[in-house]
């Protein structure tokens, strides 16, 4: 008789995990190369007796990351990448090779190529990026080529992950690939850009709204649910 | 209701970079300075479902899992290295770097310090001194009955003196570069110090490995760009907006949920 107040209860706990990942998209929306996520919801039907109709429940349980281009902007930092169309940026991190998209990078004390977080920033070899000291302008081509006044010396790498859905976010906007990275075919890395949070903020509102709606209706359901167990009750111990 | 806690760090995020706009239009007239940019980092993951764990209901692997993110953090306040304009003074002692060097005076303490502010004075016993009154290294004394100076690209300070058709040169300023300038810590007053992320102070002269000139008679604008900074602001606080938006739709969710009976 309850199952009514079950399967809105599901629906609610869902939209409250929904809610939190619209909240996260918006607080990175000043994120240097963040990437909207978003939950997929999935039927989860449960069989009842035999002779009664099933029973369905929504339950989240995909993520969804958005690949869509973030906006460029202009900072115009030697070091300051943005990436154009498909690719990562390789970072080495104690937990292993991970991947990001927030191009803003620093030279660090012994002159490589670090992200903000001190992690270094891998070549197409895998192997960290040098900038010399001394260099006058440091120039990095559209296929990541970097040459300290003209002469160059490595190319920065551009991976893509084997598998596109198996990527699991870690803070710092990186992503750790545990099935392996591929080589992108044609990088193209822009200099003196980063690439702006991909997080729509018109999208994410509306989003929030619907959320938020969907979440008053199942709990006036809930409202009503009750009402009518209690007239049940109350009628029947009359 | 994580909502409203991650909500609460996107606010407090887009504070942070209107603080740090309001110090660049504060600085816009700063000799010397460079503009400051926050740069945000996502939070920690809240892992509910793992990827590749199987799924109750039919016994498939999922290929994702469910992953939700708990709000945004500053990663950095970099500095922007970028040359400022030269505006001419014509000052004998106003000395606009032209490259990425850094002149290095000392402080009361002894410690040394670095500065891209070539504003530079003369002490009462004719030291060449910032005009906070810091001796900028190699010290270099300018006679009293000097004429006139003037200091070549190379940072060679030559005198003129009234009894002497061949000017005398007094001394030569040198210039200090970094591995990694933007790890220099601001100390106030256009002064950074030298940290282990920047790396040690590497002394050269001027005109040599890149370390830049020296231009005599100018000094280097504020790299800050006015219409930039306006347009990041008006989007720091439209995004700030957007997460007391959040707030707000977080707090009335959990209002309807107190309310059931």
């Amino acid at each position: 008789m309850d199952s009514a107040g079950y399967t809105s209860l599901t629906r609610q706990s869902g939209l409250m995990r929904e809610m939190q990942a619209v909240a996260n998209n918006i607080a990175n929306i000043s994120t240097t190369g963040f990437r909207r996520e978003g939950l997929i919801f999935a039927e989860h039907i449960s069989a009842l007796e035999p002779d009664e109709a099933s029973l369905s429940m929504a339950y989240a349980n995909v993520r969804m990351t958005s690949n869509a281009q973030g906006a460029l902007s202009q900072t115009g930092g030697a070091f300051d990448f943005a990436i154009e169309g498909d690719g990562f940026f390789m970072i080495e991190t104690p937990e292993g090779e991970t991947l990001t998209r927030n191009g803003a990078f620093t030279p660090n004390e012994a002159g490589e190529l670090v992200t903000h977080d001190g992690f270094r920033v891998l070549d197409t070899g895998g192997a960290p990026i040098f900038i010399p000291p001394d260099a006058k302008s440091i120039s990095v081509a559209t296929d990541g080529t970097y040459s300290a006044d003209g002469r160059p010396l490595g190319q920065i790498g551009l991976f893509a992950p084997e598998d596109p859905n198996d990527m699991s976010r870690r803070d710092g906007v990186r992503f750790l690939v545990p099935g392996g990275t591929l080589p992108v075919d044609d990088p193209r890395i822009v200099q003196g850009f980063t690439e702006s949070s991909n997080v729509n903020a018109v999208t994410e509102i509306a989003r929030m709204i619907e959320v938020q709606h969907a979440y008053e209706l199942g709990q006036k359901f809930l409202e009503r649910e009750d009402e009518r167990i209690r007239a049940v009750l109350s009628t029947l111990s009359r | 209701m994580r909502a409203l806690t991650i909500a609460a760090t996107g606010m407090s995020a887009q504070q942070m970079r209107v603080e740090t706009i309001s110090q660049n239009l504060a600085n816009m007239n700063t000799t010397g300075y460079n503009a400051r940019r926050a740069e945000f980092a996502d939070l920690h993951y809240q892992q509910l479902t793992r990827a590749g764990s199987i799924s109750a209901s039919d016994g498939r692997m999922l290929p994702t899992g469910v992953q939700l993110g708990l709000g945004v953090r500053p990663s950095s306040v970099t500095v922007e290295l970028a040359q400022g304009s030269l505006s001419s003074t014509g000052g004998d002692l106003d000395i606009a770097i032209e490259g990425k060097g850094y002149f290095e005076v000392t402080l009361p303490s002894g410690a040394s310090a670095y500065t891209r502010d070539g504003g530079l004075n003369r002490s009462p016993d004719g030291l060449i001194v910032t005009s906070d009154g810091h001796a900028v290294q190699p010290e270099i004394t300018i006679p009293d009955d000097a004429r006139s100076i003037s200091i070549n690209a190379q940072g060679e300070v030559y005198a003129y003196f009234n009894d002497q058709i061949q000017p005398q040169q007094l001394g030569q300023f040198t210039l200090a570069g970094f591995t990694n300038s933007k790890g220099l810590e601001a100390i106030g007053g256009n002064l950074f110090l030298e940290t282990g992320a920047s790396g040690p102070a590497l002394v050269n002269t001027p005109g040599q490995d890149g370390i830049g000139t020296m231009r005599q008679g100018f000094l280097e604008d504020s790299s800050v760009d006015a219409v930039r900074e306006v347009t990041e602001l008006i989007e720091a606080q439209r995004g700030y907006e957007l997460n007391a938006k959040v707030i707000t739709a977080a707090d009335q969710m959990l209002s309807a949920t107190t309310q059931i009976r």
